[in-house]
């Protein structure tokens, strides 16, 4: 890695704190000027109640002290505070909860949806208009376009009810295999359609040609030159879904009662915990700038031709 | 190409085919109950807790002064828990009552300490207490002392470890009843001095049945027998395992595999169809709350050709508010929208409230011989309704009759919270008031926005809905006071507060009060604030029919029907029940 690419990192790096502190700003102000509050139901509680919580946490203080004694807390002591609806509980807590579940279940969708998605895009690629290529192409297409909680419906319907073999709740480590499975399809279509094309562009190249005239091994061609070059795409693409995979996808989660970070964020909002809204907006952007950071920065890794300025 | 896209959408559609007949299997053994009742809990602090869901929970976590039981017939009782018996208490001088529970011998918290009178009375004064915050802290305003402003005030004192001696305002009818109610659990104070102490399965000390042997967040709490509950020998289910989800359709689904015994919500487009398949499972029960519409009392209605002003305008706008809730078919809202076996209302405090003479209150409420309550909600008065509605609306407003349509009522909005199920209600609602031409805009909200806009009152009218807390009619009237944080109506506020027109006269009850044309103020809440002082209670209940009847005169509330609960139960599981509140008890169940 040469000084340019260093400083590229560098201002990379500047730009998504950046991004963050810009996120967490419009994020809390927005937030604040939606009507309602986090201590309202359907039974009104009495004034005083009111008032002794809002002292307690702080709610009491102009917003722009509130806003800066969160930065505060955020950057300096990374405490996110505690939730205002799950009283007792640290948001910290409960992001860290949330995540453990959906990480596995994302990066464990993710891995499966990259290999898969590679190894058939290259074999459809290879196969170009034969029937496997088709019977591919007919499947990741219906997979493309059909939305997870279809697929997740069917596939419930399929292991959990009528054959009976897979759980329906995600509970335990056998419920989260049609999770799995839903979130990672999807992705794996995607990624597969991408392979294929970028693999049959590639396949077509000058240099292809010039390696199959020097008698270069087929194998030693696919794995060697063209597949290596066809991922350039689906690396684009990688980065940013697995962050959408990690942090959650809330249908898929809802169906499967999995308790993940992605309904924490939703009843969030619906019962405006602020605390909590806060850090797992913060989180899911974390994620998602890291992501796409390394993604950009993988692609230089890969094709050295890419200037990254 | 083809044959191959063919192939799979016949596999697609087989799959379909497949999905549609019904399954029933069961995998209760009967030593463990798995049940779903809702999403994780907010709190399940008895003095935090506010939900029907979380009081479920709690009642198997903790054991108040009271509980509620089944007896040998199958009716529910309040029964001693805790303490020894139910003494009846002493009314003394000043009119305030004393009541002395002594203690079971040898009660225990779950950790192996002793439990005092004094946990009862620390529980107390902490769920009361204003700097505590809970939501369900007014339950305790019958207590002598009680001040919502303040801290620790309660008349409630531990003599010793044994003996608990409280001191109510005045004769408070349910109060056996509060006994069993959770926020009234004890909890002990080292306990709770940790914040999080009901966020994890390790810090939860309680002594009731179950204690929580394992809490994964968000999916599942498993409840095992409490050896330490000095009841244990009667608990036939040795665990419980709550699961914690909020989809319906999920809850279905594990309910169909046999998974699950027991799930509290089913989705309402299946509702019609688990009826039939399910007959031995699918429950209706009954559950004490209205689903209803709310008028903003200040909203003027009358045609802008109208002189009238003042009190006058007000009562005006009173019967042509009663009027238009005659438009409605409760019948058709109950069958074909909300269809889960609901019940059309025509008064405002629910049914399952009953009269000192076990009687349903809103049987004898109206005073109408005819019908329950304040108007006939029969399929055959469905005419007769509409007839008389347009009647009363011809003395205000411009009908064609070509159209037979009102020409000047001024258009309203329609205030819901978003779900499908109230915007079905809110539509029909539309469509019955377009009939007369009455046009009805309708505007959703998001929960919290909605409940915000609502209780300050920007709307015309309102989706509302009131369950019980406790079967006591007073707390469906003690909310309409011109103080009360859910005077959504708007009672006593604004223009409103000002409008001397109501007249209360309770002389014939032996009371010095006859108010003639009076405000609000003076009317309803010196009513409300009468019978919480009440300590005869024919005449508490006498006064109560008095109060829904101001009330429903404004025609500000107009009941649409009483809500139902509807659940599932796996037909193995013997030894359920439930209580009118909708709380659920699985301690005693078994195959």
């Amino acid at each position: 890695m040469n000084t340019k690419t260093l400083i590229y990192i560098f201002k990379r790096i500047l730009l998504a704190i950046l991004t963050v502190w810009v996120v967490i700003t419009v994020t809390f102000f927005v937030m604040r000027a939606v009507p309602g509050g986090p201590f309202m139901g359907e039974k009104a509680i009495s004034e005083a109640a009111q008032a002794a919580l809002e002292a307690k946490y702080g709610l009491d203080k102009p917003l722009m002290e509130q806003y800066t004694t969160y930065l505060k807390d955020v950057v300096f002591h990374l405490d996110f505070g505690p939730s205002l609806k799950q009283r007792g509980r640290e948001v910290m807590d409960i992001i860290i909860d949330g995540m453990r579940t959906s990480a596995k279940l994302g990066l464990i969708a993710a891995a499966i949806a990259l290999v898969t998605g590679i190894v058939l895009g290259a074999v459809a690629a290879l196969r170009r208009n034969r029937l496997i290529d088709k019977i591919i192409m007919v499947i990741t297409t219906a997979f493309v376009s059909m939305p997870s909680f279809i697929m997740g419906s069917l596939l419930l319907i399929l292991f959990a009810i009528k054959l009976m073999v897979l759980p329906a709740n995600g509970s335990t480590a056998a419920g989260l295999v049609l999770p799995i499975i839903t979130l990672s399809l999807s992705p794996m279509a995607y990624i597969t359609r991408l392979t294929r094309s970028s693999m049959l562009d590639v396949l077509g190249q000058e240099y292809i040609r010039a390696a199959r005239a020097k008698g270069v091994s087929p194998i030693r061609i696919i794995f060697g030159h063209a597949l290596k070059n066809s991922l350039i795409p689906v690396i684009t693409y990688f980065g940013p879904m697995l962050a959408y995979i990690v942090t959650g996808s809330l249908v898929v989660e809802q169906i499967f009662a999995v308790p993940g970070i992605g309904r924490a964020f939703v009843n969030s909002i619906t019962g405006r915990d602020y605390p909590m809204i806060m850090g797992t907006t913060i989180v899911l952007a974390v994620l998602i700038v890291v992501m796409n950071l390394v993604s950009d920065i993988l692609y230089k890794v890969v094709d050295p031709r890419i200037n990254l300025e | 190409m083809k044959k191959l896209l063919a192939f799979l959408l016949a596999a697609v559609m087989l799959l379909g085919l497949v999905s549609c007949g019904s399954a029933s299997k069961s995998n209760f053994t009967g030593s463990s109950l798995a049940v779903c009742l809702a999403s994780e809990p907010d709190t399940i602090d008895p003095a935090l807790n506010s939900a029907v869901d979380g009081a479920t929970l709690l009642c198997h976590f903790f054991s108040g002064l009271a509980k509620w039981s089944q007896n040998a017939k199958g009716d529910l009782e309040i029964v001693p828990d805790c303490a020894v018996s139910l003494p009846e208490g002493v009314v003394n001088a000043d009119g305030t009552v004393t009541y002395t529970y002594t203690l079971k011998d040898g009660l225990k918290w779950s950790d192996g300490q002793p439990l005092t009178a004094g946990d009862f009375a620390f529980a107390w004064n902490r769920a009361a207490s204003a700097s505590t915050g809970a939501d369900y802290g007014y339950m305790f305003e019958v207590v002598d002392g009680y001040n919502e402003e303040a801290d620790n005030t309660l008349n409630v004192k531990a003599t010793d470890d044994k003996t608990l001696v409280v001191t109510l305002a005045n004769t408070v009818a349910y109060w056996n009843e509060l006994l069993a109610f959770p926020t009234y659990f004890p909890v002990r104070a080292d306990v709770v001095a940790n914040e999080s102490w009901a966020t994890e399965a390790a810090t939860y000390v309680c002594n009731g049945p179950y204690t929580i042997s394992a809490w994964d967040h968000n999916s599942l709490i498993t409840a095992t027998k409490n050896e330490n509950y000095h009841d244990a020998a009667s608990i036939t289910m040795p665990e419980i395992k709550f699961y914690l989800s909020d989809d319906a359709n999920n809850m279905l689904t594990n309910f169909k595999n046999g998974d699950w015994q027991l799930i509290d919500d089913v989705p309402t487009n299946e509702i019609a169809s688990l009826k039939s398949q399910y007959k031995n499972e699918f429950v209706v029960a009954g559950q004490i709350g209205t689903y209803y519409v709310c008028w903003n009392v200040n909203e003027d209605i009358l045609p802008a050709s109208c002189t009238l002003t003042g009190a006058e305008a007000e009562a005006a706008r009173a019967e042509i508010r009663e009027a238009v809730g005659l438009l409605y078919d409760r019948n058709y809202i109950c069958e074909a929208i909300a269809q889960g076996g609901q019940v059309p209302a025509s008064s405002f405090v629910a049914m399952g409230m009953t009269n000192p003479d076990g009687t349903q209150f809103y049987k004898t409420a109206g005073g109408n011989k005819d019908f329950d309550g304040y108007y006939d909600v029969s399929t055959k008065a469905v005419e007769s309704n509409y007839a008389k509605a347009v009647e009363v609306l011809k003395k205000y407003y411009t009908f064609d009759e070509a159209t037979q349509k009102f020409t000047d009522f001024p258009s309203l909005t329609y205030l819901y919270n978003t779900s499908e199920g109230h915007k079905a209600i809110g539509e029909y609602l539309q469509s019955a008031m377009a009939a007369v031409g009455i046009n009805v805009q309708l505007e959703n909200q998001e929960w919290a926005t909605f409940l915000n806009t609502r209780k300050d009152g920007n709307f015309s009218i309102a989706r509302n809905g009131w369950v019980a807390d406790y079967n006591d009619p007073i707390c469906f009237l003690d909310m309409w006071t011109t103080s009360s944080g859910n005077n959504d109506v708007q009672y006593g506020k604004g223009a409103h507060k000002d409008l001397a027109m109501y007249n209360l006269d309770l002389t014939s009850l032996g009371y010095s009060i006859n108010v003639k044309g009076g405000t609000w103020a003076e009317t309803y809440d010196v009513l409300i604030s009468t019978i919480k002082s009440c300590t005869d209670n024919t005449v508490r209940y006498q006064l109560m029919h008095i109060a829904e009847d101001m009330l429903m005169s404004t025609g500000c509330i107009v009941p649409l029907y009483f809500y139902t609960d509807l659940y599932m139960i796996d037909s193995n599981v013997k030894g359920f029940y439930s209580n009118p509140l909708g709380y659920k008890y699985f301690m005693y169940t078994h195959k």
